[in-house]
C-alpha cells in the first residue's frame, strides 16, 4: 500500500488537463532571425497564406543558409523535412547555438519536450548567455506546469529587459495563476517592445483580451477584433481564450472559443485536439473524434490525440447504461436525476449496483448540504485500466490522478485500475461527486482551493469512510510553516515549489473547510462558495463571508490548525521516534515491545489512519500479545478515525464474528464493498448473512455481483439467488438458478435438499 | 480469500487409492476400507496412491522457509490422500541433493506397480538455459532430460507430475506421456520469475474450494482450475503483469484425486451401499450425457430434463446418507 486517497488525487486537478501543446503561429523574436526570412514572416503574419507559402517555398529552394531553408520547411508544415535540415545546421554549426534553439523550438512545437530541453542545454553550453535557450526551457516548464519556469523568465530579464518573449510569458503565467495586478504593465512594455522591432502584435492582442476575459473587462472583443484585422486567420486567439477557460473548467465556453478558433483557421491542428479533448469533458464522443481526427490528419505527432483516438476505440465497448434516481427534495417531495454510467463490460455488472447506490447517497447528501439540484443528467466512467483513464482525463498515460470532474461528467480509476488497498473507490466517488456539486452551484467559477478543499471536507464529514485523515506530509508542512495564505492557495495547485505541494495543498484546503465550519458553522461554508455564483476572487468572497481580511482569516485558521495539532507538533520528534521504535519491534516479531510505543503514536497522532498506520501496528501487537479484545478495539478505532485497509478490514469483520458481534461483522463486510468489491468472498458472505438477516434485495445483489465475477466455484452463488429469489417469490427463477447450482455442483447437499423440497411443495400444489 | 477446511479426515485405516479408471470398477477390499464415495466407484482394486514431493534450493531464507513450509503441508494433505504415510516421501533441505533425488525416483519406480497412482510434486526455483530444464537442487541441479528419464521408469498407468517451479514450462513436452499429466507453472521456459503457483495448489489440496462439484474429491483437473485462478486474481489484484501461466498436458487429469474430505466413508463389504454407489454412478453418467447435450436443446426443455437427473441423484444420496448413518451406527 503506497498511496491513497486524495494523495493522488486531483481534480481537474493537474494542469495537465488544459493541454500542453504549443500554440501555433508562435512568433520568432529572436534578432539573429535571417532577414531574408523577414518578408515571408509578415505575410504569414497578417494570415496571407498562398503569399507565405510561396515566399517559404522559394527560400527553401533557393537559401543557401541551412536554418533559413528549416525554418522555411517548418513554416510550410513539413516538420520531418525541417528536423532534417536543423539536423545538419547544427552538425555543421557545432559550437553555435542558434541552430540549437531553434531545432529545440521545433520539438517543442511537436509535443517532444525531453528533445527539447536537450537542445535547449545544449545551446547553452555553447553560448551559457543565450537568452533564446533559456527562454526556450521557461517554455517548457511553463507548458508542464513547473515553478522553475518563473525564475528563468525573470533571470533572463535581468539580464536583458528587451525581450518580447520573455514579457509574453510572464504575463501569460501571472494570467493562470490570477495574479493580475502587473499584467497590463508587463503587455504594455512587450507591446513597446514589437512595436520598436516591428513585430507582430498577435500574441500581445491574444493576451490582453485573456486578461479582459478573466477580470471581465469589456474590451475582449475589441482585442479578438484588432487581431483578425491584423490577420483573419489568427485562431490562436480563440485558442489561447479557450486555454483560460477550461483552466477554469468553464468547457462550454471554451468549446465555443475553440469551434471559432477552427472556423477562422481551419488548419489550426492544435485547436482541433484542444476541441476534441474539451468535447470529451462534455462527453460528447461523435464530435471528439471528428476533431481529433482532424488534428490528427495535420498533426500526427501529438502522443495526446493518438492515445485518445486509440482509447475512443476501446471505449466504444464500453457498456453504458441509464438510470433515474428519485432523491428527496430540499423543498420537500423529491427530485429526479439521471444517473448514466459508462463501465468496462467485463466489470459492470459488478460495480453497477455500487456506483448507483453511492452516486445516489452522495446527490442526496450534497443536494441538502449544498442546496442545489443537478440540472443535467449525472454521467460516471469508471476505468479498470489506470492509463486509458489518464488518457481520458489529461491524453497522457502514467499519471497519478485517481478521479476527474468535468462538470456533470465525472471520470475515475476503477477499483481494478489500482493494486487491492492502494486506493478507496468510494471515496474517490464521493470526492468526485461534490466536484459535480462545487462546480455546478458556480457554474464553474469555484477556485480551486474551494472546490478541492469541500471535496476533502466531504470526505471526511459524509464520505463512506468518515473521520478526519490527515498526512504526515501535512503536518510536516504545517511544522514548517509552509501552508500558504488563503489567498494564494491556489498556486500550490497550479504551480507547486516543493515535491509534496499539492497534496499538501489538497489537505489545507481541507482544514480551512473544517475550520469555517468549526468556528463559523457549516452554513457559512455554503455561504462562501455560494459567494462565487457571481464573478469574485477569493481575497473578497472571503472578506464579504467572514467580514474579515484575508490576513486575519489566515491568521485565526493558523491558530485553529496549530490547536489542533498542538500535542504533535510539540512531539514531533517523539512521535517519529514511537512509531519507527513500534514498527522496529513488530518486524522483529517482539509483540509486547511495541505495544506502548504504538500505542504512544495513535495517542499523539490519531488522524494517521492512512497507508502504514499506527494503529495496525497497534492492532498486531495486541493480537500477537494475546490480546484480541484491545487489537478488536484498536481496529475498531481505526476505522473509526477513516482507516480502510482491506485486509485490516476482513481481520476486524473476523474477529467481530469470533467475539459474537456478527451485526457490526456485516456492516464491516458491506464496507469492504467500496474498498475491495472485485474480491468475490466477501459477497457470498454478505449474502448469507443478510439472507439470514431477511434482506432479501441486498442478499440477491450480493450473489448477483458473485455471480458477475465468474467465480471458480459458482454453485454457492447460484444457490444463494436461488434462496433469495425463492424468498422474494420468484420461483420460475429460483428453480433455474437452483438448477445451475447443482448443474455445476451436483452433490451439493443444501441445493439438494431444497431441489427436493421444491419438488414436494410442487406436488402438493398440483 | 482463503476457505476453512471443513475439517473432514478421512477415516480410513488404509486407503486403496483414488484414482478412477472407468466407472465399471465396483469392487470391496479385503479389509472392508472406507472410501469417498464417488472414488469407491471406481477405484480399481489394490491400487495404491504413491508421492514424492521435493522442495528444491531456496537461495534466500525466504524462499527457503517458504518452500519447506509448502513441501510439509503438502505432504500432510498427500498422507491423507494416500492413506499411509510410508507412501509418500519429501525431500527438502540438504535431503533434496540430485543423488537423492534420483534414488528416490528409482526406488519409487520399484515400489509402485501399474495400477497404482503417482503424484510427483516439484517446489522450487527453476531455469531455462535455451536448450535445458533445470530443478535448482542444493549442490549439483538435476536436469529436465534426466527427470523425463527417472519419469519413464514409473510403471504406474495414471501419473501426475506438478512442477510449480519458475521455467517449469520448459519442461513439459519432455515429460508428457499418454499415461501422464503434466502441470507446469509457467507456460515456458522464459517465465523465469519465482511462482506463485505452489501457494494456491496447496490451497487447492487442502481446503474445499477446489471442489467445485462437491463429490468431496478433489482431482486434478480441479486443483489446476483453482490454482490457475487463483494465480491470475493475485496478480490482478496487485495489478501486476503475469509473469507466469500455468499449462496441464495429457488426459485424465479428471480422474486422478489430488485430494479427499468428507465423511462418506463406509465398509464397502456393505451391498446395500454398494448397489446405492452404483446406481448412482449411472445417473451421474446420464447428468454428464445431458450436460454434453445441453447446447442441442431448447433450455426449457433442458432444464425439464436436467431436475429430472438431479431429483434422482438427490433421492439416491438421501438414501446413501441413511444406509451410512445406519452402517456407522453399527459400527460405533
Amino acid at each position: 500500500m503506497s498511496v491513497s486517497s486524495v494523495m493522488h488525487r486531483a481534480l481537474f486537478a493537474a494542469l495537465l488537463l488544459v493541454g500542453t501543446h504549443a500554440f501555433a503561429l508562435t512568433i520568432d523574436y529572436d534578432p539573429r532571425r535571417a532577414t531574408e526570412l523577414r518578408a515571408c514572416d509578415d505575410a504569414r503574419y497578417r494570415g496571407q497564406v498562398q503569399q507565405a507559402r510561396d515566399c517559404y517555398r522559394r527560400l527553401l529552394e533557393t537559401s543557401g543558409n541551412l536554418i533559413t531553408q528549416a525554418e522555411a520547411a517548418w513554416a510550410l508544415g513539413d516538420v520531418q523535412r525541417a528536423n532534417t535540415l536543423f539536423r545538419e545546421a547544427t552538425a555543421r554549426n557545432d559550437r553555435s547555438s542558434q541552430p540549437r534553439v531553434r531545432w529545440g523550438r521545433l520539438f517543442l512545437q511537436t509535443h517532444q519536450h525531453g528533445d527539447a530541453l536537450t537542445l535547449f542545454q545544449e545551446a547553452l553550453q555553447r553560448s551559457q548567455n543565450d537568452v533564446y535557450a533559456k527562454l526556450g526551457m521557461a517554455q517548457v516548464f511553463a507548458q508542464r506546469f513547473e515553478g522553475q519556469a518563473r525564475t528563468i523568465v525573470d533571470e533572463v530579464l535581468k539580464q536583458d529587459d528587451t525581450l518580447i518573449e520573455a514579457y509574453l510569458l510572464r504575463a501569460r503565467m501571472d494570467l493562470e495563476e490570477g495574479q493580475l495586478e502587473n499584467v497590463d504593465a508587463t503587455l504594455d512594455r512587450a507591446q513597446h517592445l514589437a512595436d520598436r522591432q516591428r513585430l507582430p502584435p498577435l500574441e500581445i492582442y491574444a493576451l490582453r483580451a485573456v486578461h479582459e476575459q478573466i477580470k471581465q473587462g469589456r474590451r475582449r472583443d475589441q482585442w479578438i477584433e484588432r487581431a483578425l484585422s491584423y490577420n483573419p486567420r489568427y485562431g490562436a486567439i480563440f485558442e489561447q481564450l479557450a486555454h483560460f477557460e477550461v483552466m477554469r473548467r468553464r468547457y462550454r465556453e471554451a468549446t465555443q472559443l475553440l469551434k471559432r478558433a477552427v472556423e477562422v483557421q481551419p488548419d489550426l491542428w492544435s485547436a482541433h485536439a484542444e476541441l476534441g479533448a474539451n468535447l470529451l469533458r462534455e462527453g460528447d464522443f461523435a464530435q471528439a473524434r471528428i476533431h481529433l481526427t482532424t488534428a490528427y490528419s495535420g498533426d500526427p505527432y501529438s502522443a495526446t490525440t493518438v492515445n485518445t483516438l486509440r482509447l475512443l476505440d476501446h471505449v466504444d465497448k464500453f457498456e453504458v447504461s441509464s438510470t433515474t434516481l428519485e432523491i428527496p427534495s430540499i423543498n420537500g417531495g423529491t427530485f429526479k436525476t439521471e444517473l448514466r454510467t459508462r463501465l468496462d463490460p467485463k466489470e459492470a455488472d459488478v460495480l453497477r449496483p455500487y456506483v448507483r447506490k453511492l452516486a445516489a447517497e452522495s446527490i442526496e447528501t450534497f443536494a441538502k448540504r449544498y442546496q442545489f439540484e443537478p440540472r443535467e443528467p449525472i454521467a460516471l466512467e469508471l476505468y479498470p485500466n489506470h492509463d486509458d483513464f489518464a488518457v481520458r482525463v489529461a491524453a497522457l498515460p502514467g499519471i497519478g490522478l485517481l478521479g476527474v470532474t468535468f462538470g456533470y461528467l465525472v471520470a475515475m480509476d476503477s477499483p481494478a485500475g489500482r493494486a487491492t488497498g492502494e486506493f478507496h473507490w468510494g471515496s474517490t466517488l464521493w470526492h468526485e461527486m461534490a466536484h459535480v456539486f462545487t462546480l455546478e452551484v458556480t457554474d464553474h467559477r469555484v477556485p480551486r482551493w474551494l472546490s478541492e478543499g469541500i471535496s476533502v471536507f466531504e470526505e471526511w464529514r459524509t464520505g463512506p469512510t468518515p473521520g478526519v485523515v490527515v498526512t504526515p506530509e501535512t503536518i510536516g508542512a504545517l511544522h514548517a510553516n509552509k501552508f500558504l495564505p488563503i489567498a494564494d492557495l491556489d498556486s500550490g495547485f497550479i504551480r507547486p515549489n516543493y515535491p509534496e505541494q499539492v497534496q499538501v495543498s489538497y489537505m489545507q484546503a481541507g482544514l480551512i473547510c473544517l475550520f469555517i465550519e468549526q468556528r463559523f458553522g457549516f452554513d457559512r461554508l455554503v455561504a462562501l462558495l455560494k459567494q462565487f455564483t457571481k464573478d469574485t476572487t477569493t481575497k473578497r468572497a472571503v472578506e464579504d463571508t467572514f467580514k474579515m481580511p484575508t490576513e486575519e482569516f489566515d491568521k485565526q485558521f493558523d491558530a485553529f490548525v496549530r490547536e489542533r495539532y498542538e500535542p504533535l507538533l510539540a512531539n514531533l520528534e517523539s512521535w517519529q521516534a514511537q512509531y519507527q521504535q513500534a514498527s522496529k519491534a513488530i518486524a522483529e516479531s517482539r509483540w509486547q515491545d511495541a505495544i506502548e510505543p504504538a500505542r504512544r503514536a495513535v495517542e499523539l497522532y490519531p488522524e494517521h489512519s492512512g497507508p502504514n498506520s499506527p494503529y495496525l501496528l497497534l492492532a498486531r501487537a495486541y493480537d500477537k500479545s494475546g490480546n484480541r479484545a484491545q487489537a478488536l478495539q484498536t481496529l475498531l478505532d481505526y476505522r473509526a478515525a477513516g482507516g480502510w485497509d482491506p485486509d485490516a478490514l476482513r481481520e476486524l469483520a473476523r474477529w467481530l464474528d469470533e467475539a459474537g458481534r456478527g451485526r457490526e461483522a456485516l456492516e464491516v463486510y458491506a464496507a469492504l464493498n467500496y474498498v475491495d468489491p472485485l474480491n468475490g468472498d466477501q459477497h457470498t458472505v454478505l449474502g448469507e448473512r443478510y439472507l439470514a438477516a431477511g434482506n432479501h434485495e441486498d442478499a440477491l445483489r450480493e450473489f448477483r455481483v458473485q455471480l458477475a465475477l465468474s467465480p471458480h466455484d459458482p454453485a454457492p452463488a447460484h444457490f444463494g439467488m436461488a434462496r433469495a429469489l425463492r424468498a422474494l417469490g420468484d420461483r420460475a427463477a429460483s428453480r433455474r438458478h437452483l438448477l445451475d447450482a447443482l448443474e455445476t455442483a451436483p452433490h451439493y447437499k443444501p441445493a439438494q435438499a431444497l431441489l427436493l423440497q421444491m419438488i414436494e411443495e410442487r406436488k402438493r400444489n398440483e | 480469500m482463503k476457505r476453512e477446511a471443513t475439517g473432514y479426515r478421512l477415516q480410513a485405516t488404509a486407503i486403496h487409492s483414488s484414482a478412477q479408471r472407468g466407472r465399471e470398477g465396483l469392487r470391496a477390499t479385503a479389509r472392508g476400507l472406507l472410501f469417498t464415495a464417488s472414488l469407491f466407484m471406481a477405484a480399481p482394486a489394490l491400487s495404491d496412491t504413491h508421492a514424492l514431493i521435493i522442495a528444491g534450493l531456496g537461495g534466500e531464507q525466504q524462499y527457503e522457509q517458504r518452500f519447506r513450509n509448502q513441501a510439509k503441508a503438502l505432504a500432510e494433505a498427500t498422507e491423507k490422500l494416500a492413506g499411509d504415510k510410508s507412501r509418500v516421501t519429501v525431500l527438502m533441505g540438504e535431503r533434496a541433493q540430485r543423488d537423492n533425488v534420483r534414488k528416490e525416483l528409482r526406488a519409487l519406480a520399484a515400489r509402485t506397480k501399474r495400477d497404482d497412482q503417482v503424484l510427483i510434486v516439484l517446489i522450487g526455483h527453476g531455469s531455462y538455459d535455451g536448450e535445458e530444464y533445470r530443478f535448482n537442487l542444493p549442490g549439483p541441479d538435476i536436469t529436465g532430460s534426466e527427470l523425463a528419464a527417472l519419469f519413464d521408469r514409473l510403471p504406474a498407468r495414471d501419473q501426475l507430475i506438478v512442477n510449480s517451479t519458475s521455467a517449469s514450462g520448459a519442461a513439459i513436452d519432455r515429460w508428457k506421456r499418454d499415461n501422464r499429466v503434466v502441470i507446469t507453472a509457467t507456460k515456458s521456459g522464459g517465465e523465469r520469475t519465482a511462482t506463485r503457483f505452489a501457494q494456491y495448489w496447496l490451497e487447492a489440496v487442502t481446503t474445499k474450494a477446489a471442489d467445485t462439484n462437491r463429490d468431496d474429491v478433489v482431482t486434478a483437473a480441479e486443483a489446476f482450475e483453482f490454482a490457475n485462478r487463483r494465480v491470475a486474481d493475485s496478480f490482478k489484484s496487485d495489478v501486476a503483469l503475469a509473469t507466469e501461466h500455468a499449462r496441464l498436458e495429457g488426459r485424465g487429469a479428471e480422474r486422478i484425486a489430488v485430494a479427499r474430505f468428507g465423511n462418506a466413508v463406509l465398509a464397502t463389504s456393505d451391498s446395500v451401499l454398494s448397489a446405492l454407489y452404483t446406481e448412482r454412478a449411472g445417473v451421474e453418467r446420464e447428468l454428464d450425457a445431458l450436460k454434453q447435450r445441453k447446447a442441442t436443446l431448447e433450455p426449457e426443455a433442458y432444464y425439464d430434463e436436467l431436475e429430472g437427473v438431479l431429483v434422482r441423484l438427490a433421492t439416491l444420496q438421501q438414501r446413501i446418507d441413511a444406509r451410512q448413518a445406519v452402517l456407522r451406527g453399527e459400527s460405533e
